[in-house]
């Protein structure tokens, strides 16, 4: 009988610790930033209160001055934190970038899927693959040099033109770094990755079910609209999800495009915005040279309501889902 | 009331590789005829040509004329011709989203049906005449499936039958089902032909001799032999009929 030797004994001891820390470090990176940024972020609240989520005004307040002491913590004299006209550039960014991307997602990923084959099919999507691996940066320069100018100059001029009909269209269209451009920037980072995961899921509905439709008469549109994007619905909205919380956290572009603006509400579509995480990136620097730290605690608070509010759609889009679809066996085939 | 099929010199490729050599056959109207032959002799791809489906296949292709009565399908919209070709698929495929009633009236409300007593009436007509009404009647808003798959075949009948085509296709659609749901599909056959021109594939001689009035033999892209059922089962003219049907080979 082959004896089990010590070394290979204690290899798979290694084997067994080593797996069980790598398996586990996500959750535990996960619970560990959570709280820190939750630990973080408690002076700010104090401080603040609720105010922060409603409030407009971003100051450092005094930081040369005497310190100010409030709820037990400690900030520079006149200082005031509020995240709402980051909240709302973040939300509407967003909401612009997905409203922009789901068409174009969809037809793409449905060429992409059905329409090409062979050698075309595989070009297509490496080249929405390369669209993915952009860096932001370059795709932030690219808004700044390119984009903004051309929604200044023609996008947003003829959008304007609209402004009678939907008031938030209305001019003045400014500088073209703003809200605008912030969602057209983001709508390009988030199409490669909802385009690549709408592809795959679309490759997945059953010919079997595609040519049902065919054999019963129904146009390649009706096939789509009524067979696959119901049998793919659910991994769908994954996808949107996805997209979305790129969106959400997308830092560098958005800050290069965004026209940084403080202690404003966007008015209308040209108004130049901020985001949370544009903030944060931003604010950072001169928030590390407030002796009182709140500045910094701000910023930890700014970066919970981020996480919280991508948790939050997320959980959102999966609710809508499941409470308006009709639950769908999988047992789809023959069971004779 | 069904249509007869002319079928002139059919060829049809997947890629490279020719399928069928050149078919000419009539289908009667009104009748059912059977397609039997081994397996990769073509019999599919056949009446897949029949209602154009065919050519959706990557790199698919057909040379040749498909007349219904007086009209060539390969010049009319493929979608118009798959509204009066109808066809059973061999797998049973009910759309897995839908219910029992909506897979029925999807095919109608396209065909733009929009009134709903109309709708219900035409569903219920369609799963009668598939003979699943009595089993689903309390259930047609469930998930079509959760049915079984003998039920799904019928079901996938009462969908193709609810848009009232002129000719009905089925490509061995009873292989995957058991004895008893295969005898009903049968009998489902033998009622539909009186007003339905039916094209059915069959693996099963013993299924085109009961329920075909006429059977074609197809080897290896061509057919072989075609005529009344009985005779090419009783006397064959072609040696490779007879070694077919004799079970010397296939």
């Amino acid at each position: 009988m082959r004896k089990v030797s010590s070394a290979s004994k204690n290899a798979d001891r290694v084997f067994r610790v080593a797996t069980g820390v790598a398996a586990s470090s996500p959750v535990v990176f996960l619970v560990v930033i959570a709280l820190i940024v939750l630990v973080q972020a408690i002076p700010s609240m104090k401080f603040n209160g609720w105010h922060f989520i409603y409030g407009i005004q971003w100051n450092m307040g005094n930081l040369y001055g005497a310190l100010e002491h409030k709820n037990g913590v400690t900030a520079a004299a006149g200082a005031s934190y509020a995240a709402l006209p980051f909240i709302v550039g973040t939300l509407a960014s967003s909401i612009i970038a997905i409203l922009i991307a789901i068409p174009i997602s969809m037809f793409t990923a449905l060429i992409l899927a059905y329409r090409v084959r062979g050698v075309l099919q595989w070009i297509l999507s490496i080249l929405v693959e390369l669209l993915a691996g952009i860096p932001s940066v370059v795709i932030g320069l690219w808004g700044i040099i390119t984009l903004a100018p051309w929604v200044r100059d023609n996008l947003a001029v003829w959008l304007s033109h609209l402004g009678p009909v939907v008031p938030y269209l209305r001019g003045p269209v400014g500088t073209g770094l703003g809200l605008l451009s912030s969602g057209l920037v983001l709508a390009i980072m988030i199409v490669p990755i909802i385009t690549a995961t709408t592809r795959d899921l679309l490759m997945q509905v059953p010919i079997l079910y595609r040519e049902g439709g065919i054999g019963l008469g129904m146009t390649t549109w009706e096939v789509v609209r009524y067979i696959c994007m119901p049998f793919i619905r659910d991994g769908f909205v994954g996808a949107l999800a996805l997209g979305w919380g790129r969106a959400m956290g997308e830092t560098m572009a958005v800050l290069m495009v965004s026209g940084s603006a403080m202690n404003l509400l966007p008015h209308n579509l040209y108004s130049p915005i901020s985001t949370m995480a544009a903030v944060i990136a931003d604010q950072l620097d001169s928030a590390l040279t407030d002796a009182s730290q709140m500045a910094v605690h701000a910023l930890a608070e700014l970066a919970l309501i981020l996480m919280v509010l991508t948790l939050l759609t997320n959980f959102l889009a999966r609710w809508l889902v499941t409470r308006t679809g009709r639950r769908r066996s999988t047992k789809a085939g023959v069971a004779a | 009331m069904g249509k007869s099929i002319s079928v002139t010199d059919l060829k049809a490729w997947y890629g490279d590789s020719l399928t069928l050599k050149g078919i000419t056959m009539e289908l009667d109207a009104n009748r059912a005829t059977a397609i039997i032959g081994p397996s990769g002799c073509g019999k599919s791809t056949f009446i897949r040509c029949l209602n154009r489906l065919h050519e959706t296949s990557p790199g698919a292709k057909m040379e040749g004329s498909i007349r219904l009565e007086d009209e060539d399908l390969y010049t009319m919209d493929p979608v118009d011709v798959r509204r009066v070709v109808g066809m059973v698929f061999q797998k049973a495929n009910p759309f897995p989203t839908m219910s029992i009633y909506d897979n029925i009236a999807i095919g109608l409300r396209l065909g733009g049906i929009r009134n709903r007593t109309e709708l219900t009436d035409r569903v219920e007509k369609s799963l009668k005449m598939a003979a699943l009404w009595d089993e689903v009647a309390d259930r047609i808003h469930t998930p079509a499936t959760a049915l079984s798959g003998g039920q799904q075949q019928r079901l996938c009948i009462a969908r193709a039958l609810a848009v009232e085509p002129e000719v009905l296709l089925m490509d061995e659609p009873a292989s995957a089902l058991d004895p008893v749901s295969t005898l009903r599909v049968e009998e489902l056959v033998e009622q539909l032909k009186e007003s339905y021109t039916i094209v059915i594939v069959t693996h099963n001689m013993q299924q085109a001799a009961r329920v075909a009035d006429k059977t074609a033999f197809f080897l290896n892209g061509e057919l072989i032999e075609f005529g009344e059922t009985t005779g090419i089962f009783t006397n064959p003219v072609d040696k490779r009929t007879e070694d077919y049907i004799t079970g010397r080979f296939g």
